[in-house]
C-alpha cells in the first residue's frame, strides 16, 4: 500500500510541474459550465415553466452537479496509458514490482483529488456570483446511494479509458484517434453532461441507458436530485454494477492478450 | 543454484504491417494490412553461471536486444525456454523482479519534471527497500557515479551522461543480483564511457551480480566482458572467451616496423602481406603461426629500429566473424 501512496505524491507533483495546462484545463471546464447554464436558464427563466419533470432549480442544480461530478469522474490520467503502450514506455513499469492497473488507479485518484479541491473552489465563486436556485439534498440515503454510484462511475471511466488504451498493441498508430471519438464524442453526448438524458426520445433513452456512459455523470447527478428512486434506481445500480464487472473482466482478458503480442519498442 | 541464466531454444517471431511510401500507401494498408512475420530470435540457447559478466555482440537487429527484452520478462517467447535466477520470467513475479534490472541506453524512467531524487524515493518504495538499506545504497552510488550534487535538479536540465547515470543509479537501488545493460555507454563522451565502465567492472565484483551487457563500442567488452556471445540474424554465432574469439578469426597478426633506410625495401613483401608502406613505417600482416619467423626474418635482413608485434583490431575479428557466418549458413 505503501508504494502506492509514493505513486500519489509524486503524481500530484507532476500535476503542478504543468501548471499552465492545467489551469488551462480548468477555465475550459468553467466554460463548459457557464455555458449550459445560460442556455438553460434562458430556456426556465419564466419561473413555472417545467420540461421534462426539470424545474428551473432542479436543471440549474443538474448543471452544477455535473461540475462536481465531472471533476470526480472525468479527470483521469489513464488516457497515457496509450501513448505508453504505443511508445514501448510501458516496459518501465512491466520491470517494476507493482501493479500497473493500481499504479493508474492512483494516478487517477490523485488528479481527481486535486481537480476536486479547485471544483469546489470554482463551484462556490460560481455560486456566489450567479446565485442560482440550488437543490440540496437532505436525505442521508440518498447521498450514500449518490457516493455509490459515483465510486461505480469512477471505475467504469477507469476501465472503459484502460480498454481503449490496449487499442495501440495491436495498431500503434491509432491510439489518439480513438481517444478523441471516445472521450470526446461519445461520453460527452452519452453521459449526460451536455444534456439529461431523459429528454430523449423514450425508445432512444433505455438504448442509451443500456450502454455504460450515461452512468458516468447523468445516472449519479439524477440520483444527487432524487429523480431516480425505488425499482428504477436498484435496476440503475445493477446496470452499472454489472457494467463494472464486465469491463473489469474484458479489460484482463484484453490486457493479457495485448501483452503477449507487446513488442517493447522503441530500443 | 549454478546457472543464474538458462535460455534454450529459444525463437521470437514478430508481427509487422508493412506499408508502402505515401498516402496511397497509408491507405491500402489501412483497408487490407499486410502482414509480414519478422523472425528475430531462431532458436538460441546459452547458459550464464552466477557472476558472470558477458557481452553481447551483433550488428544492429541481431537480436541481442530482443534477448535481454525477453530475459526481464518483456516479451512472450514465441518457443523455448528461458529461465532467470529459476524464475520464468514472464511470471514477472514480484520477487524476481525485485532482484533484475533492465537498463537501456535511450528509454528512461526518471521523471521527466521532477528533480532525480524523487523518482529514487518512488522507486524505494515499490521495490519496498528499507530506510537503511535505501540510504547506504545511495550513497553510494551517487558516489561511485559522481552525481552528488545533481540530485535536486530536475531532470530535463541535466545532460545526456548526467542524466544516464542517474537512470543507472534508479536501476540499480534495489541492487539487482541480474543486471541486462544495453547499450549502457552509447551517446557518452570518453571520460563518461570509462566512468560507465569502471562502475559496471566495481559492480559486478562487489556484489558478484551477473552481468549481460550488449554494445558497439569495443572497448567496452575489451575492458569488461572474458566471455563474447556473438549473434547475427537471430542465430549465435560464437559463444567463449573474447581470446578464443580472436584466435579463431584472426588468422594473422600484426607486425608494425620503423625502418631506419630504405635499402632493399621492395623484398619486404616477401615476408608477408604489406597492409601499408611510407617510409619509415611499414605494415605487414603475417600468419599467426609464422609470426615469430617472420618478425627475426625482418629484424635480421632489414634496417628495423623498432618494431611491435599486435592483434588484429577486435572490430576487424567481429566483422570477419559475421562475414563468415553469413557464408556459412548459405
Amino acid at each position: 500500500m505503501r508504494k502506492y501512496w509514493s505513486v500519489f505524491k509524486i503524481s500530484f507533483e507532476q500535476e503542478f510541474a504543468y501548471r499552465l495546462n492545467f489551469i488551462l484545463w480548468r477555465v475550459r471546464n468553467v466554460f463548459q459550465i457557464l455555458l449550459t447554464y445560460f442556455l438553460w436558464s434562458t430556456v426556465f427563466s419564466n419561473p413555472q415553466t417545467q420540461i421534462f419533470g426539470y424545474d428551473r432549480a432542479k436543471i440549474l442544480t443538474y448543471v452544477f452537479g455535473i461540475m462536481i461530478v465531472r471533476a470526480l469522474v472525468l479527470s483521469a490520467r489513464a488516457m497515457d496509458v496509450s501513448s505508453d503502450v504505443a511508445r514501448g514506455d510501458l516496459s518501465n513499469y512491466l520491470l517494476k514490482p507493482m501493479s500497473y492497473f493500481k499504479y493508474w488507479f492512483t494516478r487517477d485518484i490523485s488528479s481527481k483529488a486535486l481537480n476536486l479541491i479547485f471544483a469546489a473552489v470554482e463551484f462556490i465563486a460560481l455560486f456566489v456570483i450567479l446565485r442560482p436556485p440550488f437543490f440540496f439534498q437532505g436525505s442521508v440515503v440518498t447521498l450514500f446511494v449518490f457516493l455509490a454510484s459515483i465510486i461505480l462511475a469512477v471505475l467504469i471511466y477507469f476501465f472503459l479509458l484502460f480498454l481503449i488504451s490496449s487499442i495501440p498493441f495491436w495498431a500503434p498508430e491509432i491510439g489518439w484517434g480513438s481517444h478523441f471519438l471516445v472521450t470526446v464524442v461519445i461520453i460527452e453526448a452519452l453521459s449526460g453532461s451536455l444534456f439529461p438524458i431523459n429528454i430523449l426520445p423514450v425508445g432512444l433513452q433505455s438504448i442509451v441507458m443500456a450502454t455504460p456512459f450515461p452512468y458516468l455523470i447523468y445516472f449519479p447527478v439524477e440520483v444527487y436530485l432524487g429523480n431516480i428512486g425505488g425499482n428504477a434506481l436498484i435496476g440503475g445500480l445493477m446496470v452499472a454494477a454489472a457494467w463494472t464487472g464486465v469491463l473489469w473482466l474484458s479489460l484482463n482478458f484484453i490486457w493479457q492478450k495485448g501483452l503477449k503480442v507487446y513488442q517493447a519498442i522503441g530500443r | 543454484m549454478n546457472r543464474a541464466i538458462v535460455v534454450d531454444r529459444l525463437v521470437k517471431n514478430f508481427e509487422i504491417t508493412e506499408k508502402e511510401p505515401g498516402l496511397t500507401g497509408a491507405f491500402k494498408s489501412f483497408f487490407s494490412p499486410k502482414k509480414k512475420e519478422v523472425e528475430a530470435l531462431k532458436g538460441v540457447s546459452f547458459a550464464i553461471q552466477p557472476g558472470e559478466l558477458v557481452g553481447f555482440i551483433g550488428p544492429n537487429g541481431a537480436g541481442k536486444t530482443t534477448t535481454l527484452k525477453t530475459l526481464s520478462g518483456l516479451l512472450y517467447p514465441t518457443s523455448g525456454f528461458v529461465e532467470v535466477l529459476e524464475y520464468d520470467p514472464w511470471e514477472k513475479k514480484p520477487e524476481f523482479l525485485k532482484q533484475i534490472s533492465l537498463v537501456m541506453g535511450q528509454k528512461n524512467q526518471l521523471w521527466w519534471d521532477l528533480p532525480a531524487i524523487e523518482t529514487f524515493e518512488l522507486n524505494r518504495a515499490i521495490y519496498e527497500i528499507p530506510s537503511r538499506v535505501y540510504e547506504e545504497n545511495l550513497k553510494e552510488l551517487v558516489e561511485l557515479l559522481e552525481v552528488e550534487k545533481l540530485l535536486t535538479t530536475p531532470v530535463r536540465k541535466l545532460s545526456l551522461g548526467q542524466r544516464m547515470r542517474m537512470e543507472l543509479t534508479a536501476a540499480l537501488l534495489h541492487k539487482p543480483k541480474v543486471l541486462f545493460l544495453d547499450e549502457p555507454t552509447i551517446g557518452l563522451d570518453l571520460v563518461a564511457q570509462q566512468k560507465m565502465r569502471d562502475f559496471i567492472y566495481e559492480y559486478n565484483r562487489k556484489y558478484e551480480a551477473t552481468i549481460l551487457l550488449t554494445s558497439h563500442n569495443m572497448d567496452d567488452l575489451v575492458d569488461l566482458a572474458r566471455r563474447v556471445i556473438v549473434i547475427n540474424e537471430g542465430r549465435i554465432l560464437f559463444d567463449g572467451a573474447l581470446e578464443e574469439l580472436v584466435n579463431k578469426y584472426a588468422k594473422e597478426k600484426i607486425i608494425k616496423a620503423t625502418l631506419s633506410n630504405e635499402n632493399g625495401i621492395a623484398d619486404i613483401q616477401k615476408i608477408g602481406k604489406v597492409k601499408k608502406l611510407i617510409f619509415p613505417q611499414v605494415i605487414l600482416s603475417v600468419p599467426r603461426e609464422a609470426t615469430a619467423i617472420a618478425a627475426s626474418e625482418l629484424l635480421q635482413n632489414f634496417p628495423v629500429d623498432d618494431l611491435t608485434i599486435e592483434e588484429i583490431p577486435i572490430e576487424d575479428v567481429i566483422r570477419k566473424a559475421f562475414k563468415s557466418g553469413r557464408t556459412n549458413l548459405r
